[in-house]
């Protein structure tokens, strides 16, 4: 098997250099809507209007965007006569709304924490993006973390989906099966918010009407640096969005 | 292995003028034929129900159509289920059935065409409805350990909010509830595996393995864990909604989800799309699939614990999401497809820019099966593992490249053209093995013919409209289908005087080929399991819906 | 001391007939009473007897009667007889006081033990008198009551239809007509029958009847032994035994065949060449390598024990024809060395089996079964008799620090030393069998990894409830008592070793102790038996640490090689035993010390997420042991009888039927010829019965005329 270790060397790195530096490679995200300043406030209502899950809001001229809802169905980009600003960065992750401290896990688990993940009712994307954290490009490995196939020896719980009726069960099974300390972040739309299925009787519309979750991490699908980041920040290494100046107001 | 001959050419493949005549001569007094709409070039109303398992046999049998699936609907008083079969190049069929909502039974066909198997037991967890004959009803979509009987959500009394929850406090859940395990040995067990599994990487399903140990005797899915009910949630939602739906479900195919979707609405105000428009929408399926067969094989390299091989097959599919990305904005193709064409046009230069870097990953995945094609510890874990013989593949009506693997050379894109594939060149490849090394084969194969595809499809680019305005037609009804990586998606759609979704139904390949993925895995050693789901690439997700 | 010894035995008669009376007059619970108090007095007995034999350095030996024409009947203990004696006591023990246990639980006291104290004690009488018999006549007259009281024994309860019981019987005694023709053709030359004089006739003896006594012998006494292919009794009759009476069926008869073995073939008429040693070492081997096949895919516990016994018959006789092969080639080292394994791994064997067939007997009494398939999660309900069960399955897998692996580690260095051999034949011979036996090992640790997890971890997988609740608290004393045994013996070799070697010696030639056991602790820096080098590596090692605190001998076991494969292994399950102790009590130390803040959540079992784990949904016993079953099934020949598919339409199963069926690879080759041959003979000689007079007439003619041919010829 000696070609494959020596077409392994050839291929070179591809590993980016996150955290260390930003990655500026294309197509690593699919980017974000940002809150953008209208010519005039009808304007700005058509922008809102043309979300078809609410995420935009408008305000006076301006439309402000709730990362939480959006689904990346790109309506007010492509299509809108006058688009939405877009910001193509990838470090969304936030704490779950109300929640204003935020505590990563033990100093001890910089570089080995291992991770399960829990389909729960997810359409393959945000899973698909998960599983892509394995891969020479993002190589999570190299930052110490690492998919484990119990909840037994798990310290972050990875939920991708609204949450399914079917779902609920293992779900919770799994949350308990962890010991503590343990924290669970809720990757992609549908897991923060319900996304496009929302709340109905088979979707508990979002992880945390089912758990106790410590961060969202928004996009549809969530692209893996997104969660690379998230994950950064459940070790301590690198703040939720917005975490740092509301300390700064509350000092 | 040496096939003698494929089923298919064990019956003469009949078009649909000739099954029209001979369903008329055959059964003149039962069923009344007449030209289909919307998409449907023959539609057959049955009169009296018993006749049902007939025509279905001689439909799927005798004139080798293959099965699409059936669709329930509940009009008035009546229930109205639709059966579709595909006369290979010339067309869908159906198959009218109206039944008294006072007596909800129907006959089964699946005894006839196994391939209904699960279709049946489908409706009649969601619907209530009983098919008559069928032995295996009860716990399918909603797992009985949660679901009392008789919730049945999808029929129009059913509330799509919380209320559906409600009910089942009111009744209790089956907490007793247990597997039915056939396998009568001394020694005999059932190996449980998931539904969280693999560290959660694999999609939520639960497989119970019954065996004595070493082989595996009966191989049981259980799926519907991502059940989110998208048929119900879309059920009053206007159009541009549904297609988000349509959309999301499955993502790993969401382009040829949503494309076939916006079919079904292009069928029903028939409006033609510009050729731009239906050029790259070619050009876009055909990137999917080989960005979705490219993660296919890493998976099927890293089930054999050959990662290099499966790293290597992963850059090559990273490289074409951010392709994808960069090209229309999103990684998974969201938000492309709109009834009337695309959302939004793509420059030369993008175009450029896409064939480049999709021709470097054409280039290295050959390197990687010349690689694999040496590898004989990986091919000893693929050949003779996981078959399914034509045979069976037949049988079940096995789609996409899982069938095309096993000899079944059925493709939408060829047999059942849309969106202008008739006007392109393109081999359909199939290996009649059947084994995991004819699956992954055909991947290979398929990804090749893909990049040509979008080659081909680059080159017609002729400046020009992408789209044209096309608005839902108040009260309409239309089939909608495309040939996704992993199969036929099928997206079934009935407008009511709003233009709202009245009736939404969506047949999946991978709802197809779990049914039959047992054959697979039955007989063959624990260890292969892994390799045989990886082989087969199929997604729960999609199967949920 | 001889008067110590021959007033030891006639107290042990004198207890032992007691108990045999009071038994048989006495009703109510006090049958019970005596077979354990005399049981125990008369084992004791044995012990001290054998123990005081074993000290003294000359063979005991006292004439009960004598009777001009008849010869006499005399009793002789020298010190081969001597450590089987000891062994029996050893497990009488046990087995007595076991008693007790068995009939309160099982039967709630109500178990008639008045007959089954007379055959118990008389059993124990006749089994002494083998052991200790001089002469052929006696030793021939208890082994015959042995075998009576052992069918009658066995079919004491009576249930089913007895049929396993009459198999031994008829095997047995086909065992012991041949074992009445080799003493008759070894006392052909021979004054009288006394074993003494046997063997010194049997130097006169020519090769043909030395082999013919072997053979004779060997299958004679092999089959009480259980070797193949005399052994389909075995498993038969052990799963049919009454669980009071197995521990002495299982410890002590099955060593009768051994001593059978080594007093007839390696005391009294040794062969002179090296065929009749490789024929043992073959069975042996192929024995081992049966049994323990069988062993780990039956999943009945008794039945499973039986194979394991035959297995271990195997491993026995195997070292006991390396044994004999190494003398006949001149080199009484390695021959001692091979017997002290074989007679080590006869004593080990005897403590865990009785061991685990107590254990096995206390499943069946708390549960109800002994199948393993349904069977698991005992470890919660009998933590005790789990823990005792767990020293019982090390032992017989041979890991360390317990005693089987002492032996079978010796048994393979044994044959290790084929390399001093010179026909390259043998040599390939020595290497298949060496082969085998580690195999043997192997699947040893497997079955018994399969026989502890299958009924101890995991959930209950069968519908039994437990029965009784004793075990909860702690185990029999019976069981503590074995299982120190098996740790007492593994982590002391040096101390046993020198002892077998006094039986070893007079039968190999040659006093394996200063080699396997080498007195370090005691060694100055000069010493014969150990080179200048290797004693001073050694030294710097800490091999002379602790010598003025430890009583001598050393706790290390040596094999060295011969001229041509110097090589030197050695082994310390001792120091083993206290590197381990002191690694896992560190461990211990620093985890709890660690952890001491943190408080220990206890959570369901993780199953994927599933809503509960059903008893259906864990391994059972034959999914764990079946792909032993399809890797060897070139021998076992599964034979699929029944596969039944029910199905509604094609699609649908409502059912899947499988039941397998397997014919014995002894019972394919050679009984189910033999029985095929016979019928056809037998169809043959029916012809002749046709029904004319004239005919008969003619018969009857011609046998007298046959009759008086031989007569001249003789």
């Amino acid at each position: 098997m000696s070609f494959w270790f020596w077409r392994g060397l050839r291929k070179g790195m591809h590993t980016t250099r996150y955290p260390k530096a930003s990655e500026t490679a294309a197509g690593v995200t699919p980017g974000r809507p940002v809150t953008t300043q209208f010519a005039s406030v009808q304007q700005a209502a058509l922008a809102a209007q043309v979300c078809p899950v609410g995420a935009i809001t408008a305000q006076d001229g301006s439309a402000h965007v709730d990362l939480d809802f959006c689904i990346h169905c790109q309506r007010c980009r492509f299509g809108n006569s006058p688009p939405m600003d877009w910001q193509s960065d990838y470090e969304w992750t936030t704490l779950p709304h109300g929640l204003r401290r935020y505590e990563p896990l033990p100093r001890a688990y910089r570089r080995s924490m291992h991770i399960i993940v829990v389909d729960a009712g997810d359409c393959g994307a945000c899973l698909h993006e998960v599983k892509q954290l394995n891969n020479p490009f993002y190589n999570m490995h190299r930052l110490g973390m690492f998919f484990t196939a119990t909840p037994r020896t798990a310290d972050v719980l990875l939920v991708v989906g609204p949450v399914t009726e079917n779902m609920r069960v293992p779900l919770l099974k799994t949350y308990e099966a962890m010991p503590n300390p343990k924290k669970v972040l809720a990757v992609g739309a549908c897991a923060v918010s319900g996304g496009i299925f929302g709340q109905s009787f088979v979707s508990a519309g979002g992880v945390s009407s089912v758990l106790p979750v410590d961060l969202e991490i928004p996009g549809d699908p969530a692209p893996p640096l997104a969660i690379l980041h998230g994950l950064l920040v459940v070790t301590g290494r690198k703040a939720p969005v917005g975490y740092q100046s509301s300390l700064e107001r509350s000092a | 292995m040496v096939v003698t001959h494929s089923p298919v050419s064990t019956s003469k493949r009949m078009q649909v003028d000739e099954i029209a005549a001979a369903v008329g001569s055959r059964f003149g007094s039962t069923a009344r034929v007449s030209r289909g709409s919307s998409g449907v070039a023959l539609s057959i109303a049955l009169l009296d129900p018993a006749t049902l398992p007939a025509i279905s046999k001689f439909l799927f049998w005798e004139s080798a159509c293959s099965f699409g699936g059936i669709v329930v609907e509940e009009v008035q008083n009546d229930w109205r289920l639709s059966y579709f079969f595909l006369s290979l190049g010339s067309g869908w069929m159906e198959v009218l059935l109206e039944v008294p909502s006072s007596t909800p039974t129907v006959p089964s066909i699946s005894t006839e065409v196994h391939a209904a198997d699960w279709f049946e037991r489908e409706a009649e967890d969601l619907f209530g409805l009983e098919f008559e004959g069928h032995p295996r009803l009860g716990d399918f979509v909603l797992h009985d350990q949660i679901w009392p009987e008789g919730v049945a959500p999808h029929r129009k009394l059913q509330r799509k909010t919380m209320d559906t929850r409600r009910d089942r406090l009111r009744h209790r859940p089956n907490a007793e509830w247990r597997p039915l395990l056939v396998v009568r040995d001394p020694g005999a067990f059932a190996m449980p595996i998931g539904p969280v599994y693999e560290g959660g990487l694999g999609q939520s399903v639960h497989f119970l393995l019954e065996t004595v140990g070493e082989d595996v005797v009966r191989a049981v899915p259980r799926l519907f864990y991502n059940f989110r009910a998208i048929e119900k949630i879309a059920e009053g939602q206007p159009v541009s909604r549904a297609l988000l739906i349509a959309e999301r479900f499955a993502a790993t195919s969401s382009f040829a989800h949503s494309l076939s979707f916006c079919l079904a609405i292009e069928r029903m105000s028939g409006t033609e799309v510009p050729a731009r428009g239906k050029n790259l929408r070619v050009l876009l399926s055909e990137l999917e699939r080989l960005r979705h067969h490219a993660g296919a094989i890493a998976g099927v390299c890293e089930s054999t614990a050959l990662s290099v091989a499966a790293s290597q097959a992963a850059i090559i599919e990273e490289r074409l999401l951010r392709a994808s990305c960069q090209f229309t904005g999103h990684r998974y193709l969201f938000g492309l497809n709109t009834p009337g064409g695309l959302r939004r046009d793509f420059t030369a230069e993008a175009c450029a820019e896409l064939l480049k870097v999709m021709d470097q990953a054409v280039g290295e995945l050959h390197v990687v099966e010349q690689g694999l094609h040496f590898t004989s510890s990986f091919l000893d874990r693929l050949e003779n593992v996981g078959i399914v013989d034509p045979e069976r593949a037949r049988d079940l009506n096995f789609v996409g490249p899982v069938g095309r693997a096993s000899g079944q050379t059925e493709d939408l894109r060829r047999d059942c053209p849309y969106t202008g594939y008739e006007t392109y060149q393109f081999q359909v490849p199939h290996e009649i093995e059947g084994d995991g090394y004819a699956r992954l084969r055909v991947l290979f194969q398929e990804a090749y013919e893909s990049a040509k595809l979008v080659h081909q499809a680059a080159n017609r680019l002729e400046p020009g409209e992408v789209s044209v305005p096309c608005d839902p037609p108040a009260r309409g009804v239309a089939l909608g289908w495309a040939e996704a990586p992993i199969g036929a998606a099928l997206h079934w759609l009935r407008l009511d005087d709003g233009g709202l979704v009245e009736r939404y139904r969506v047949i999946t390949a991978s709802f197809n080929n779990w049914l039959g993925f047992r054959v697979a895995v039955e007989n063959f050693a624990f260890q292969d399991f892994p390799i045989i789901l990886a082989s087969f690439g199929l997604s729960p997700t999609e199967c949920d819906r | 001391m001889n008067a110590w010894i021959g007033g030891t035995l006639v107290l042990f008669f004198a207890v032992c007939g007691c108990g045999l009376i009071l038994s048989a007059i006495l009703r109510g619970r006090y049958p019970m009473r005596v077979l354990v108090g005399f049981g125990a007095i008369c084992s004791v007995l044995m012990m001290i007897a054998a123990g005081i034999a074993l000290i003294d350095g000359r063979t005991f030996t006292a004439t009960l009667w004598h009777l001009d024409g008849l010869g006499s009947l005399s009793i002789q203990i020298d010190h081969l007889s001597a450590i089987f004696l000891f062994t029996a006591g050893l497990i009488y023990l046990p087995a007595s006081a076991f008693v007790k246990n068995l009939v309160e639980s099982r039967y709630q006291g109500k178990y008639p033990l008045c007959r089954y104290g007379v055959m118990y004690f008389a059993l124990m009488a006749s089994v002494v008198l083998i052991l200790t018999a001089g002469d052929a006549p006696l030793f021939l007259i208890s082994w015959e009551c042995m075998s009576i009281l052992c069918y009658l024994l066995v079919n004491y309860e009576r249930r089913g239809d007895g049929r396993a019981a009459y198999i031994m019987l008829t095997m047995s005694e086909a065992g012991f007509l041949a074992v009445v023709v080799a003493f008759a053709i070894a006392a052909r030359m021979a004054p009288d029958w006394s074993f003494v004089s046997l063997s010194a006739a049997a130097a006169h003896l020519s090769n043909g009847a030395i082999w013919a006594v072997f053979a004779l012998g060997f299958f004679g006494f092999g089959v009480k032994a259980g070797l193949v292919p005399v052994n389909f009794w075995l498993p038969r009759c052990y799963t049919a035994t009454p669980p009071v009476f197995i521990p002495v069926l299982a410890g002590v008869t099955l060593n009768l065949g051994f001593y059978g073995i080594l007093r007839l073939n390696a005391d009294i008429a040794v062969p002179r060449g090296i065929g009749p040693g490789l024929l043992a070492l073959f069975v042996g081997s192929v024995t081992a390598l049966v049994g323990i096949l069988y062993a780990t895919t039956e999943n009945d516990l008794k039945t499973m024990l039986a194979h394991s016994s035959i297995e271990n018959a195997g491993i026995i006789v195997a070292g006991i024809g390396a044994s004999l092969v190494f003398r006949a080639s001149g080199y009484s080292l390695a021959a001692a060395i091979a017997l002290t394994a074989a007679l080590y791994h006869i004593i080990n064997h005897s403590v865990y089996k009785t061991l685990l067939f107590q254990g096995a007997g206390e499943i069946e009494v708390a549960t109800g079964t002994r199948d393993m398939d349904s069977l698991g999660g005992l470890a919660k309900l009998l933590p005790a008799l789990s823990v005792v069960f767990l020293v019982g399955c090390l032992s017989i897998a041979a890991i360390p620090p317990f005693n089987g692996f002492v032996s079978e580690w010796l048994t393979l260095q044994s044959l290790l030393r084929s390399a001093s051999l010179m026909s390259p034949a043998v040599k390939i011979l020595f290497a298949i069998c060496g082969a085998a036996l580690a195999l043997t090992a192997a699947l040893a640790v497997t079955c018994f990894v399969k026989v502890y997890a299958m009924s101890f971890l995991g959930i209950r997988r069968g519908e039994w409830k437990l029965r009784s609740s004793k075990g909860i608290k702690r185990p029999h004393f019976a069981l503590v008592y074995l299982a120190s045994a098996c740790f007492l013996l593994g982590i002391l070799p040096t101390y046993v070793i020198p002892v077998l070697n006094r039986a070893v010696e007079p039968l190999a030639g040659a006093s394996a102790t200063a080699s396997l056991v080498p007195p370090f602790f005691t060694a100055t820096s000069r010493n014969q038996q150990l080179p200048t080098s290797f004693l001073h590596d050694f030294h710097n090692l800490g091999a002379q640490a602790g010598s003025s605190v430890l009583p001598g001998r050393g706790m290390v076991v040596l094999v060295r090689g011969g001229q041509q494969n110097p090589v030197i292994f050695a082994m310390s399950t001792f120091y083993g035993f206290l590197a381990l102790a002191a690694f896992l009590l560190i461990t211990w130390i620093v985890a709890a010390r660690a952890t001491r803040k943190r408080k220990v959540a206890r959570n369901e079992l993780w199953a994927g997420g599933i809503p509960r784990l059903l008893p259906e949904m864990s391994y059972t016993a034959t999914g764990f042991s079946n792909p032993v079953r399809v890797v060897f099934q070139a021998i076992f020949r599964p034979d699929i009888v029944e596969d039944t598919r029910k199905t509604v339409a094609v699609h649908f199963r409502t059912a899947i039927l499988r039941r397998r069926e397997e014919e014995h690879p002894v019972d394919r080759l050679f009984f189910h010829p033999i029985g095929n041959a016979t019928g056809w003979f037998a169809t043959l000689l029916a012809r002749m019965h046709h029904g004319r007079l004239n005919a008969y007439v003619a018969y009857s003619l011609i046998f007298l005329l046959v009759i008086l041919a031989l007569f001249r010829v003789i």
